[in-house]
């Protein structure tokens, strides 16, 4: 009868059940989304999460039909392509404004951007203009 | 840099030379600078130790998950033996390990 | 004052290096004087970055607008405990923290250590020292708090969101873990390269361990409860990398607290639990590497700064440097024993390991996932909580039922007729809580309903347990206090189990409404009748402005509930200010947000009833009790402790 110990064969049946398991499902299952900037829109419709940064006038409001409207370039580029957003769903976050970066969540399609969602970030991370 | 800033910075500069040094500065000349690490002998006599509280430490808690019921009187019977015979072994190891001269 | 902050950093990297070099050239040639000297660095770099610490505290406290950071953070108007707290609002203030608590902890480890453990303190030291060369390194170089500017009239001021007790607590706790989670590594890397790698080290560094794993795990539920009660999106998790980044370590960190249980009892595991200590040690830099460099899109990530690059050169040479060390040492990491049987204490403790570290790795996969993507596909993709939710539920449940079961598994082995007569009354437990939930309609979930379950099982054991041991030993007091670390151990059980069932109540059993109303319309959501009554517009202040909607409620609960919008003055953003209606003879909360319309009396109403929610906090309470009763010191232990290491020395 084998001495040795079951340990290392079930260390090693186990972790092959997880690796096939999660790749498995990040392959097949998994629901992943583009994560894109708004310069790649163009080149990528459809469903995503585009990182931009909010370019004024901010008009309309998520709540009715027209929705709540305004821009998106990429970060870091401000001539960068300014692609206009319609969002419909829950007030922004309170954070929301132009010139800040945003995440939100959409559909792209003929040149505009459909949102669903978006996302700020925590407020300790925007750091405002010190008063002169 | 300000007056005071500037006797601060020299202070704390100077703080951490002395900290740094103070092993050398108490002991200029070492008779022994060897780190004081256990000997080989010593060494022995720590796993006998250990060898000795793991072995009377697996017995308490086989007498214990007896009590509790978590291991029946048949099976409790099958593991005292060796775990008695274990435990006084090292216990006699590490008394000849003790009783031996250095 | 600042060039007096900046210097205290540059004597401590100075201190830090020497920590590193002297040390480990004291460790290798055995030289008692220079290691001695090392030890004194590492506890003088701790006093000089100390001192930089009071140097920006008084700043924020003065309003020293000549410093960048503190115009950057707060303004006059900011009251002291909030000024203070602005230390680790900012990267700088943060690194700074980082170094304070590293070096803290790093003097105070060792210094206790010193005399029982000389020979691993000697490696210990330039392992710490090496750390901390490195954070302040960055201070000095890459990000220094003592950066100054011609000072403004006032500063730009904390978000008032941030205003708040959990602010205060949360990022500290979670730093207290973090750092914390380098003490076992250090004393792992030190008992490898000094050769001495029996228990010694675990044993040395067991309540440092559980000092910061409690840290880390309280400060997660600090932030999930801010979230809940601030940020007023309903939720309390979010999934967030950033929030993930606290999570994996303390995953990696609650499987080492288990498994060294089996090497200290068994001599098994070496390999595993020196991996283990690694992993826990680098995720946590690995966390801070995603907060601070923008490299994941995280709600809680700061902008794409320049310590991102460093901080992953941190992680990849500490990682390599770890695995180089395991490897050279193999041979010294061989089991003494091997495993008995599938149906033992430490089979059971295995299969848990497994469990939460694949756990771990599968969030670390989620986490990485739109780096890799983008550099094997060009194109960044994440992935959202639908995978998560799954591998919770995956090895989560599971983790679950463990617990219930290990504790009834006697060490070595436990025959088939023993575990069956020991988990008989928690399965019965289990199946009545079962049929009991389905009657009440609590069948529509079936992982709620799984949950629900296991959690009877684990209470029922956890109680058969404390009974049978009260049975032998005569009173409860006294068996907890023979075996403080497995009675606290159980208490963090049961703190896991009402985390489980909070969880599980509040997300597959919740109720989620939208609705517009008028003023004077109603709506019903689940046993609550709700009728709006109409605005009522913040009057007289001069801090806010804003307006509430006004709520009546009749149900469970009969009273006015008030949510609304508030902008705070000065700050040009609008908060969202909840409603919430905590019922505790229902254990249920009543949470309800409004956004309002521009130009329209239409309030958008957004209703939610979440059961058990504040079972997760209570969860937290149970949590610190048990874990401080795991690490309460036991007088016995550190006599046999000392008895046993300070053998015959003349």
């Amino acid at each position: 009868m084998s001495t040795r110990s079951p340990a290392r064969l079930i260390v090693a049946l186990a972790v092959a059940a997880v690796l096939a398991i999660f790749l498995l499902y990040t392959a097949i299952a998994g629901k992943s989304t583009p994560e894109l900037s708004p310069s790649q829109l163009e080149a990528h419709p459809g469903f995503a999460s585009v990182v931009g940064v909010v370019v004024g006038p901010v008009s309309g409001d998520s709540h009715t039909a027209g929705g709540l409207r305004f821009g998106l370039r990429d970060r870091g580029a401000a001539k960068s392509v300014v692609v206009p957003v319609v969002y419909h769903g829950d007030s922004p976050p309170p954070l929301f404004k132009a010139t800040r970066e945003v995440v939100v969540t959409g559909t792209y399609a003929h040149g505009r951007i459909d949102g669903t969602g978006i996302l700020t970030k925590c407020p300790s991370k925007y750091t405002a203009q010190s008063k002169a | 840099m300000s007056a005071l800033a500037v006797v601060l910075v020299v202070a704390l500069a100077a703080a951490a030379v002395l900290i740094v040094c103070l092993p050398f500065l108490r002991e200029p000349v070492a008779d022994d600078d060897r780190l004081d690490a256990p000997t080989a002998e010593d060494e022995r006599r720590l796993t006998l130790a250990e060898e000795r509280d793991r072995a009377l430490a697996a017995l308490k808690e086989l007498e214990f998950d007896h009590r509790t019921g978590k291991v029946g009187d048949e099976e409790y019977r099958e593991l005292v033996g060796p775990l008695r015979q274990s435990a006084a072994e090292a216990l006699r190891a590490l008394d000849r390990a003790q009783d031996a001269p250095s | 004052m600042a060039d007096l902050g900046r210097a205290a950093l540059v004597v401590s990297f100075g201190l830090a290096l020497y920590a590193l070099v002297a040390g480990g050239f004291a460790a290798h040639l055995n030289r008692r004087r220079l290691a001695n000297s090392a030890r004194n660095a590492l506890v003088a770099c701790f006093f000089s970055t100390l001192v930089a610490a009071v140097v920006l505290a008084s700043a924020l406290l003065r309003h020293d607008f000549s410093f960048s950071y503190v115009a950057a953070h707060t303004n006059r108007t900011l009251p002291s405990i909030y000024a203070l707290t602005a230390f680790w609002g900012g990267q700088e203030g943060s690194l700074l923290l980082w170094l304070l608590v590293l070096t803290g902890y790093g003097a105070l480890a060792v210094a206790v250590n010193r005399r029982l453990l000389r020979d691993l303190v000697a490696w210990v030291v330039p392992v710490l020292g090496g750390i901390a060369t490195f954070f302040s390194f960055m201070l000095v170089a890459v990000a220094s708090p003592f950066d100054v500017q011609t000072a403004p009239v006032d500063g730009a001021g904390l978000t008032p969101s941030l205003q708040n007790p959990y602010m205060v607590a949360h990022p500290p706790m979670l730093y207290l873990g973090y750092v914390g989670l380098s003490i076992p590594f250090a004393f792992a890397a030190g008992a490898m390269l000094s050769g001495n790698t029996d228990e010694r080290w675990i044993v040395a560094t067991r309540r440092w361990t559980l000092a910061a794993w409690t840290f880390l795990g309280f400060g997660q539920l600090l932030g999930a409860h801010w979230a809940y009660v601030e940020v007023g999106w309903g939720g309390y998790y979010a999934w967030d990398p950033v929030e993930n980044a606290a999570l994996m370590p303390w995953l990696a960190a609650t499987a080492f607290l288990h498994s060294v249980m089996i090497q200290e009892r068994k001599g098994m595991l070496k390999v595993w639990n020196m991996v283990l200590v690694a992993l826990a040690f680098e995720l946590s830099i690995f966390g801070t590497f995603l907060t601070r460099s923008g490299v994941v899109n995280s709600i809680h990530s700061f902008a794409q700064s320049s310590v991102g690059g460093w901080f992953l050169a941190f992680v990849v040479i500490s990682s390599v440097f770890s695995v180089a060390l395991i490897l050279w040492r193999l041979p010294l990491l061989q089991a003494r024993t091997k495993l008995e049987s599938a149906l033992s204490r430490e089979a059971t403790f295995l299969y848990n390991n497994l469990l939460l570290v694949a756990l771990c790795l599968t969030i670390l996969w989620g986490v990485l996932f739109p780096i890799v993507t983008e550099l094997v596909k060009g194109e960044s993709r994440t992935i959202g909580r639908p995978y998560y939710d799954f591998f919770l539920r995956a090895f989560g449940l599971p983790l679950l039922l463990l617990m219930g079961i290990g504790p009834l598994i006697a060490w070595r082995r436990t025959s088939v007729r023993a575990l069956v007569r020991s988990i008989a009354w928690p399965i019965a437990a289990a199946v009545a809580t079962g049929v009991i939930l389905i009657i009440a309609g609590a069948g529509s979930s079936r992982a709620g309903l799984i949950a629900y379950t296991f959690s009877a099982f684990v209470i029922a054991a956890i109680v058969v347990e404390l009974v049978r041991g009260t049975r032998a030993t005569g009173s409860l007091f006294r068996l907890v206090g023979r075996n403080r670390r497995r009675y606290g151990g159980y208490i963090v059980h049961f703190a896991i189990v009402l985390l489980a069932i909070g969880v599980a109540g509040s997300s597959a059993y919740g109720t989620n409404v939208e609705r517009h109303l008028r003023p004077g319309q109603a709506t019903t959501v689940g046993a609550y009748h709700l009728v709006y009554e109409g605005v009522d517009p913040i009057r007289n202040d001069p801090n806010r402005t804003g307006q509430y909607a006004v709520l009546r409620v009749s149900g469970p609960w009969s009273g006015t509930l008030r949510t609304g919008n508030v902008t705070y003055t000065g700050f040009d953003e609008t908060d969202n200010d909840v409603g919430i209606k905590t019922d505790w003879l229902r254990a249920q909360d009543l949470y309800v947000i409004a956004d309002f319309q521009k130009g329209s009396n239409v309030v958008f109403f957004n209703v939610l009833v979440k059961p058990l929610v504040n079972l997760i906090w209570v969860a937290g309470i149970v949590f610190l009790l048990g874990a401080v009763v795991a690490m309460w010191p036991d007088a016995r232990e550190q006599r046999r402790l000392v008895l046993r290491l300070a053998p015959a020395r003349a």
